[in-house]
């Protein structure tokens, strides 16, 4: 089942920081879409449930030294 | 337990505070170790401790650099990383710092400021309460706002937020619709009125059935709405992204190429400090999601920083005239028998229209039931009184006429028996044996019905004055005129004003006949108008400002400012479509490039300066950082400036094409 999940990250602080998280994210297998809004700090990711947990998305976002808050 | 909270606490303040913590950290220790190195002989010393200043400071910058190598890309943090190590294995360990030292404190104020810009959003995400108090078996339960089911009872008290989007069943209080319209006065609310989550319920309770909670509640709509608006990228930013994405490779060929020509390492590393296009990158969004964050504020959503973009070019408005240059209420000022007696006349038209949902039907029977009312005519079928002619001119008070809010005595106007409308024209009815034609000029005409001279000389006259008039036809004979106005909104003529005295032309686009259409057009001021037009036709009309009507004229950008549903095709077509009124109307805020939350035609002028001031503020932004970067490279390829001069420059063209940006936020 495809489902879909927001965080919001207040502390991008480039462009290029907000493509950082999308792409480190996006080859991570189970996640279908994933658009990171620079300018409104809004992560969207849609997933496959079976392949991944939400939680996994968090720790990835801290991972790149960000940090995610419930959207 | 007590022992350990105390550490949590810490880290939570340490984890939101980091970037703070580090720089002020590494800029003490970067006083130190230039202190030590410049005033005592303890040079080593000196060193070391830059060092560790450069290493504190240096981590979170090298960690996110090493991100950005392993997602293949190449950013501002591996860039600095190197410089940074490069510049300590030169034995440039004061350089090293004071570039870790700038960037990290760069870093931190970018994103404070950043974070200031996305505020404008969460000040809307606040507005909404948790909790609503609801009716439920007979008892007040508070339940979670979003729980709310459709239909259900709220019961806001005074001073209270209203939780959900509802019909006011019961009370009357004013209502502070600010958050969601922009409108600065409260508004009086009684039942019937339709009422939004996130405005503030001041002096009265208010009952409200639910129509809408959580996610599908106007406000909620809004901030959607506003999000996706500051997500989309404009044509600049696209453009400016595609630039930065060979500049920071070309810099480093540049870099590569001064080392292998000049065997300066300093100069190498240099040019790696200003590789990223910082402030070119980041001037345009931050200037778009201000403004935009601002017009919300203001009760004006844009669909987005293109719209924004086309807005501030916009050289014609035309406006919608029934509704948008005037009040939504259409009423009855005269009506005037020929051979017939007036309430005859109004009673005759009443019928006639009663079925048939126009507007100027709507208002003719409002009319004629308000008569009823007050004068308690029994007469039906009753025989002209008289033969005066013309005859009793009636003037029936059309602000009497407009507070009567529901034609609660049309139970009193009969039925017709027969009644056809003719689109554009009017309604052909028969009642009683006797055949109604109620309409303008081209149905008269189409029925082959005359007009006697002084019938024809007074429509005219009534024309010329801005009112509608309508003939009343019984079985062939005209026997009465009913004029009609809607009343200027007390706020068109300054608007139409402010929108010329900004260099813009005005056009009024108009379904009525030539003469009501010059009336209005003279009392507003407008430059021009077009009269007598089908929807259709304003569509066609604008396609026309669009490509310039007359050949060998440039085409205007034009705005069209008219209601969401009836003008949606023209809003369509317009470069930039204004809907007026949104709020409630979600087709407008849907297809509109920018809707006002309010019927308040003054916000206008003050989303066209601010889109025209946006332009110039995105513009300002990208001349500040071009110019950065230029005047950066040449005075380091001339020698003039070095690792740590590059690096202040270079922050402080990102830190003030923020603050230009944010300057939107109170434009």
């Amino acid at each position: 089942m495809t489902q879909t999940t927001q965080f919001r990250v207040m502390d991008f602080d480039c462009p290029t920081c907000a493509s950082n998280v999308e792409r480190a994210i996006e080859s991570t297998d189970g996640v279908e879409s994933i658009s990171v809004h620079y300018t409104t700090g809004r992560v969207e990711i849609t997933y496959d449930e079976d392949a991944i947990e939400p939680a996994a998305f968090e720790r990835m976002i801290e991972n790149q030294g960000y940090t995610p808050q419930p959207a | 337990m007590l022992p350990n909270r105390l550490p949590s606490d810490w880290q939570r303040y340490y984890a939101q505070h980091r970037t703070a913590i580090v720089t002020v950290v590494t800029g003490l220790l970067y006083a130190g170790g230039w202190t030590l190195g410049a005033v005592t002989d303890a040079d080593l010393a000196g060193a070391g401790v830059l060092v560790v200043a450069t290493v504190i400071g240096g981590y979170d910058i090298a960690k996110h650099g090493y991100y950005e190598l392993r997602n293949r890309t190449l950013g501002i943090k591996t860039l600095v990383t190197v410089a940074a190590v490069g510049a300590i294995g030169i034995g440039a360990y004061w350089e090293a710092a004071a570039v870790v030292f700038l960037f990290s404190l760069g870093s931190y104020l970018e994103g404070r400021t950043m974070r200031k810009t996305r505020s404008a959003l969460e000040e809307l995400l606040e507005l909404s309460p948790d909790t609503a108090i609801v009716r439920r078996d007979g008892s007040q339960v508070e339940v979670p706002a979003r729980e709310v089911r459709d239909g259900e009872i709220v019961v806001v008290k005074p001073g209270g937020k209203i939780p959900v989007d509802g019909e006011v069943v019961d009370g009357e209080s004013a209502v502070d619709q600010a958050p969601v319209t922009g409108e600065s006065a409260p508004v009086h609310k009684t039942a019937g009125d339709d009422v939004f989550a996130g405005t503030i319920n001041t002096d009265g309770a208010l009952e409200v059935r639910t129509t809408g909670t959580g996610s599908d509640t106007t406000l909620q709509r809004i901030i959607r709405r506003v999000e996706e608006a500051q997500e989309a990228q404009s044509p600049a930013e696209s453009l400016i992204d595609r630039f930065a994405s060979y500049y920071t490779p070309a810099i480093l060929v540049l870099s590569i190429g001064a080392f292998a020509a000049t065997r300066d390492a300093m100069l190498a590393l240099t040019l790696l400090v200003i590789g990223c296009p910082g402030a070119l990158v980041i001037g345009p969004p931050v200037s778009i999601v201000s403004a935009i964050g601002n017009a919300a504020r203001n009760g004006v959503l844009l669909k987005g920083g293109a719209h924004l973009e086309t807005a501030g070019k916009i050289d014609l408005v035309a406006f919608d005239k029934t509704g948008t240059l005037t009040k939504d209420e259409t009423a009855v000022v005269d009506v005037t028998g020929f051979d017939c007696d007036a309430d005859q006349v109004l009673r005759l038209a009443a019928v006639a229209e009663k079925k048939s949902e126009h507007h100027l039907g709507d208002a003719i029977l409002e009319a004629a039931t308000d008569r009823d009312d007050t004068t308690s005519i029994a007469a039906d079928g009753g025989e002209p009184s008289g033969s005066r002619r013309p005859s009793s001119d009636m003037r029936s008070d059309g602000g009497a006429v407009a507070t009567n809010p529901m034609p609660a005595g049309s139970g009193s106007v009969p039925d017709p028996d027969e009644f056809d409308v003719i689109p554009g024209k009017g309604v052909v009815a028969s009642h009683d044996g006797n055949e109604i034609v109620v309409g303008n000029r081209a149905l008269l005409a189409a029925e082959a019905i005359a007009v006697p001279d002084d019938v024809g000389d007074y429509v005219r006259e009534r024309e010329s004055d801005g009112e509608t008039a309508v003939h009343v036809v019984r079985n062939g004979t005209v026997v009465g005129i009913i004029a009609l106005r809607d009343e200027l909104r007390d706020a068109a003529p300054d608007v139409v004003r402010s929108v010329k005295d900004a260099g813009i032309r005005t056009v009024m686009l108009t379904g009525d006949n030539e003469r009501t259409a010059e009336a209005v057009a003279r009392a507003v001021g407008i430059d021009d108008y077009r009269a007598e037009l089908l929807p259709e036709e304003k569509q066609a009309a604008i396609e026309a400002f669009r490509d310039g009507e007359t050949a060998g004229k440039s085409g205007h950008v034009v705005a069209m400012v008219g209601d969401g549903i009836n003008d949606a095709p023209s809003l369509a077509t317009a470069d930039v479509g204004i809907a007026m009124g949104a709020a409630g109307t979600d087709t407008a805020i849907e297809t509109a490039d920018m809707a006002l939350m309010a019927d308040d035609l003054s916000r206008i002028p003050d989303a066209i300066s601010l889109s025209k001031a946006t332009r110039w503020n995105i513009t300002e932004n990208v001349a500040i950082a071009v110019l950065t970067v230029g005047l950066l490279l040449a005075a380091v390829l001339g020698n003039v400036v070095h690792l740590a001069g590059g690096m202040l420059v270079h922050e402080g063209s990102v830190l003030l094409v923020i603050l230009n940006g944010m300057r939107l936020l109170r434009h």
